[in-house]
């Protein structure tokens, strides 16, 4: 019994943009929850313990939302001024915040009023962090200082005038409890000791910093200023290892994914971009519809929170994977029935006969090799395969055209399903890995129905589309090759130079194509 | 004041732009646009009634501005009443415009007469004009400025009656009591002062930015059991700056309630708010507020005591445009104002753009909670672009409205220009103290700030977009710049392409090259302007191969179906034109005999080559071939005249070759019935 080959579907490359882990990853979110704030939202800060709630600051007010809760579960509202940088403790009890009038105030979670107030600063308060031992308050503010503050006696510790602009982000160390650092508008980056008076580390930025962060260990830095985000090598004395600019105005945040392994900056140009933190490629970016002014991630990368310019903030669920396995299971014969008898082990004297394995056939390798190559093309012509797999219907083009038999196939039709036939060659005639079959193909139908041309006025229009779309493909292979004699000109110069790389080069190019072709 | 933080400096000035309709009648809608033009429209038929420039527009641009009220017109300026008497006869229009500037001179601009009628500028502010009020009755002014004062003027000498201390920072909004003795005032807190004495009688406090709008909204108190006196019980209604939450507060006999009894929620900060006074106890308040997002929020509710939620509108209104076609979506029309018309059962809108806003009444449905009209203003919003730069320009507009060109200078500027605005509100966060403005260290930082438009692109925008687009893989922005068809701005840009984004470029038009022609044609127009530019560059680039060898790959590829699709082309303009030729055959049909006649010895000739090649089918094909063919030799006729030599060398031989082809088709028919079946 000889059997059938099943035609051969030529399998392409899929163009468009690659689809890696990390697009999958992070495109796994829901469509965004959007609540609007009274101001800019310049800080967004997750509670490091369950459940997660997260601290909006806003305007005036501090709100503290829940994880599913689109209202805000609590307000702080008792500032004179704007508001900056609320930031909870490691234990999510407390929290502490700056201000424009210059004060630092301590927030109970449970509580209304403040615990304690810092006051010292003379200038606005925009950033403040609670150090790694939970006992003290660092603070960095517009009047060049920074400072440490007690919380049992609200005292103020030290104070610290080496920066000689605004300080406006910071953050403490999660391990040593002596250690922070600050960026500040004077370009630098410093990082500070509680037990020595002055700064430890000094890296030059080159801009002014508008966020810092340190990576858990403390062995990396990185900081945010200007168009660049660049990463330091702390331990190597604050050597820098990589600067990266990718976006195209001021990166404002920066906020590190729940496994280290991705870093995620926010910007003004409303961009929020995933880097890989072992190779400081982008793998990833988000688009927002204005400017990013805070970013944060919840634990386990649960939750991505954006603040904007325009005070709205932007809150993304990761989809729940849960709901896959609700959906009720159809019951499957167990896996045994599928191995039954495979594993029989053949015994000496056994002569074993193979059943051939049923070959399953596509609906359309059945209909040719019954012979039925209209039915077959019908089937191929259907719109569910012309969208979805141009390539199959060219490749049953192309086997027709191979036996010979695509004439026939194609004649015969009425308006309807002629017009089906063009529509396609319409969509699919300018591209190059299916122009040589479909142009034979276009070929053939006008000669097949040249005699009735003029009868049907949907066809007609459809041959006049085509017809535009020829010529627009010549002109543009014209352009092709007039491009080409330039880039002939410019290998030629190359040759000259060195002769032979541009022979291989060439000698390789063909034989490539031929087979792009083939 | 350090305490005014960023908000002080600016209140409103980015949403709202000053703008008022005139009193009882709704007649006219003033608005003073930002270019400093003051315009006056009639609200009836939308269009512009005058339209006035002030000397000083470009330095104290108005903040705010006034009508008033009906009565006040008969009473004149001792100088007119010298003149003569002719605003006698018009007692029943509203007249005088009071405009507050940002240099702290007001001015009263006279509608009947069309000019400048007198301005206040001796003893007052030295500051931006916040608020004005006219008093009911007593012809006097109330004006309050970022100095913090607050200045009562006598508007017939044109001098100040009296001028002290409202707050402790800048008086950001007045209003007057329904009985005209008390005067509410708002700086960081709101007060209720008597006017007589001057003295405070009342302190507000609840609000945490400045308080933008302040009006009363009951005349009478709601319970009447207790003897009314004139402010007892009265309720008045408050809106601040990024506060979306407009406070309802009631004025009490005993001085311990400071706080606000109720108060609205709207969706975003207001910039404009109207209501309909109720009168007595039964009658809802109306309130319509127009928010900076271009909504209107229609609230109405039976002012009665204390209320701890906030309450939600009733009835929210937008405007938006109707799609054009399927892709299309609907863009929102922003609101700029809405007033209620005097029988409180419909509502004036003012939508579009500052400089050319359409009017409409519309009648108030309270059933529906959301109203969305569908309005065209793509015909009527033209902006006009002026290069020009004069100080006073003529501007477009019909037949009946005057041009009011102020022959002296109207007023004394101040050198001091007004507190840049706009650029406020992106560095919001980073706005410091007082000490340098940002843009200075900015300055003297030299960072160089993208504060490009994406709007209005501009020769000398593109490479920077093009640059920015290349280094943040922004797709937006390089669909933006490279799906130009000007092929001038496609050079300039390339040349002033810095030389490290050549090959970036390079690599992005290799990826766009491979899609539908039609854009791949302006992406060829890139390609061979970077080679051409830049071909010096390239030829030195020791890595030239490896980078331009996919490109010409791909390119190599695409070019080799060239000669088919040629091929192809001259058979398509065969057919089409063929299809027209029988369409006008259709109309006219006796040039068709003419045709048959003249031919029928060729395709005689053309049946005998083909009987060579078969003869089985020919019976099947006489009929039609005979007009078919008459009708394309009559083809070839006219495309060999035509396309000139677009197909020369394939016209006629391949005409017969497809007959064969034809025919041999044909040949095979029968058998392909017998295969499928």
């Amino acid at each position: 019994m000889a059997g059938y080959k099943p035609v051969a579907i030529q399998t392409y490359p899929i163009l468009g943009e690659k689809i890696t882990q990390d697009t999958l990853y992070w495109n796994n979110y829901k469509t965004p929850v959007q609540i609007k704030e009274f101001g800019a939202v310049s800080k967004v800060d997750f509670s490091p313990q369950p459940p997660y709630n997260y601290a909006v600051t806003a305007s005036s007010r501090i709100h503290i939302y829940g994880r599913y809760s689109q209202e805000p579960i609590k307000t702080f509202s008792r500032f004179k001024d704007t508001a900056y940088c609320a930031t909870f403790r490691q234990d999510g009890r407390l929290l502490v915040a700056g201000s424009e009038d210059g004060g630092v105030q301590l927030f109970d979670i449970s509580g209304r009023a403040p615990l304690r107030q810092f006051e010292g600063h003379t200038k606005a308060v925009h950033t403040v962090d609670f150090t790694a031992d939970k006992y003290h308050v660092v603070s960095g503010a517009d009047d060049y200082t920074v400072k440490l503050w007690d919380i049992p006696n609200s005292k103020e510790i030290l104070t610290f005038k080496e920066h000689s602009d605004y300080v406006r982000c910071g953050c403490a160390s999660k391990l040593n409890p002596d250690l922070f650092i600050t960026g500040s508008y004077d370009h630098t980056v410093k990082m500070f000791d509680a037990r020595t008076s002055e700064s430890v580390l000094c890296v030059e930025h080159g801009q002014p910093v508008e966020s810092v962060l340190l990576f858990p260990s403390g062995g990396l830095l990185v900081s945010a200023g200007g168009r660049y985000v660049k990463v330091w090598d702390m331990l190597k004395g604050g050597q820098l290892l990589v600067s990266l600019k990718n976006h195209h105005k001021t990166v404002t945040c920066l906020c590190l994914s729940s496994s280290g392994q991705r870093l995620l900056s926010g910007s003004l140009d409303r961009k929020v971009k995933v880097y890989s933190t072992t190779s400081y490629k982008v793998v990833h970016s988000f688009d927002y519809a204005a400017s990013i002014l805070s970013l944060a991630l919840a634990h386990e990368d649960e939750t991505i929170v954006v603040g904007m310019t325009n005070g709205i903030l932007s809150v993304k669920h990761r989809k729940s994977e849960a709901k896959k396995e609700s959906l009720p299971r159809r019951r499957r014969p167990a896996y045994r029935t599928f191995i039954k008898g495979k594993n029989y082990m053949k015994q000496r004297d056994d002569i074993l006969i193979n059943r051939p394995a049923k070959k399953h056939l596509e609906l359309y390798d059945r209909d040719l090799k019954h012979f039925r190559i209209s039915k077959a093309l019908d089937r191929v012509l259907d719109p569910t395969c012309t969208i979805k797999t141009p390539e199959i219907t060219v490749s049953i083009i192309k086997e027709l055209n191979r036996r010979g038999v695509l004439a026939n196939a194609l004649a015969g039709r009425d308006e309807k399903e002629i017009s089906h036939v063009l529509n396609f060659l319409i969509r699919n005639l300018s591209q190059p890995r299916f122009a040589p079959v479909l142009i034979n193909a276009a070929e053939i139908i006008i000669d097949i129905y040249l005699p009735v041309i003029g009868q049907s006025p949907v066809v007609d229009k459809k041959f006049l589309v085509l017809q535009g779309l020829v010529e627009k493909e010549i002109d543009y292979q014209r352009e092709l090759l007039e491009t080409l004699g330039m880039m002939d000109m410019l290998f030629a110069t190359m040759r000259r130079k060195e002769g032979t790389s541009v022979l291989e080069h060439t000698s390789d190019g063909f034989p490539e194509n031929k087979k792009i072709e083939s | 004041m350090a305490a005014g933080g960023g908000g002080s400096c600016d209140p409103l000035a980015p949403a709202g732009v000053p703008c008022a309709f005139s009193p009882h009648s709704q007649a006219y809608f003033a608005l003073a646009s930002t270019d400093g033009h003051l315009r006056v429209w009639e609200t009836a038929n939308n269009r512009l009634h005058q339209e006035y420039v002030p000397s000083a527009h470009l330095s104290g641009t108005c903040t705010c501005l006034a009508w008033a009220p009906a009565r006040l017109q008969a009473k004149e300026s001792p100088q007119r009443k010298k003149r003569k008497s002719e605003a006698v006869g018009m007692s029943n229009q509203t007249d005088l415009l009071a405009l507050g500037t940002a240099v702290g001179s007001i001015l009263l601009y006279s509608t009947v007469k069309g000019e400048l009628h007198s301005k206040l500028i001796s003893g007052g502010h030295d500051n931006r004009v916040n608020c004005i009020q006219w008093h009911q009755d007593s012809g006097c002014l109330y004006s309050c400025s970022d100095d913090k004062h607050i200045v009562e003027w006598n508007v017939q000498t044109c001098k100040v009656k009296c001028k002290w201390k409202g707050d402790n920072s800048s008086v950001s909004s007045l209003c007057i009591s329904p009985d005209g003795k008390m005067l509410l005032s708002a700086g960081r807190t709101i007060k209720l002062w008597v006017l007589e004495t001057k003295e405070v009688y009342r302190h507000f406090t609840g609000h945490a930015t400045p308080v933008s709008s302040l009006m009363f909204t009951t005349i009478r108190p709601p319970n009447e059991s207790q003897p009314f006196d004139g402010i007892t019980g009265l309720y008045f209604l408050s809106g601040a700056v990024h506060d979306r939450l407009l406070n309802v507060w009631q004025v009490r006999s005993e001085n311990k309630e400071k706080s606000a009894v109720m108060s609205f929620t709207v969706t975003d900060e207001p910039v404009y708010i109207d209501l309909t006074l109720s009168e007595n106890k039964e009658e809802p308040v109306k309130l319509a507020v127009v928010c900076r997002d271009g909504q209107v929020h229609l609230f109405e509710h039976i002012l009665n005591g204390y209320c701890k939620k906030p309450l939600t509108s009733n009835c929210t209104i937008q405007i938006a445009t109707p799609g054009k076609g399927k892709k299309s979506t609907p863009k929102p029309i922003p609101i700029l104002a809405a007033g209620f018309c005097s029988d409180k059962m419909s509502l004036l809108l003012v939508y579009g753009s500052w400089f050319q806003p359409t009017i409409e009444r519309v009648a108030l449905n309270s059933r529906e909670p959301h109203m969305c009209l569908v309005r065209d203003i793509s015909n009527c919003w033209a902006p006009k672009v002026e290069t020009a730069i004069t100080k006073v320009r003529t501007p477009v507009m019909n037949s009946e409205a005057k041009v009011l060109v102020p022959g002296i200078p109207g007023h004394h500027a101040a050198i001091k220009p007004a507190p840049p605005q706009t650029e406020q509100v992106e560095t919001k966060r980073k706005s410091g103290g007082n000490e340098v403005s940002i843009e200075e260290r900015l300055g003297a930082m030299d960072i160089d700030t993208h504060k490009k438009g994406k709007e209005d692109l501009q020769t000398n925008s593109f490479p920077v977009l093009l640059t920015q687009g290349l280094e943040s893989n922004d797709f937006e922005i390089l669909n933006k710049v490279l799906q130009t068809r000007n092929v001038n701005l496609i050079k300039k840009t390339v040349l002033r392409m810095p030389l490290h984004t050549i090959i970036p470029l390079l690599q992005e038009l290799t990826k766009r090259l491979q899609g539908h022609p039609n854009s791949a044609v302006l992406m060829v127009q890139w390609l061979k302007c970077v080679l051409t530019v830049h071909a010096s560059y390239l030829s030195t680039l020791p890595d030239l191969v490896p980078q331009l060898g996919t490109l010409y790959q791909l390119m190599e590829s695409r070019v080799k179906t060239f000669q088919k699709l040629s091929h192809l082309h001259g058979k398509l303009i065969l057919l089409i034109t063929q299809v027209t030729a029988s369409e006008k055959t259709k109309g006219a049909t006796s040039p068709g005999q003419k045709a048959k006649l003249v031919y029928e010895e060729e395709s005689s000739e053309e049946e005998s080559d083909d009987e060579i090649a078969d003869k089985d089918s020919e019976d099947n094909w006489d009929e039609d071939e005979e007009e078919s063919e008459s009708e394309k030799d009559e083809d070839v006729e006219e495309e060999d005249e035509d396309a000139e030599g677009k197909d020369e060398e394939n016209g006629e031989d391949r005409d017969t070759a497809s007959e064969k082809e034809l025919n041999g088709d044909s040949d095979l028919d029968p058998e392909n019935e017998s295969e499928e079946e």
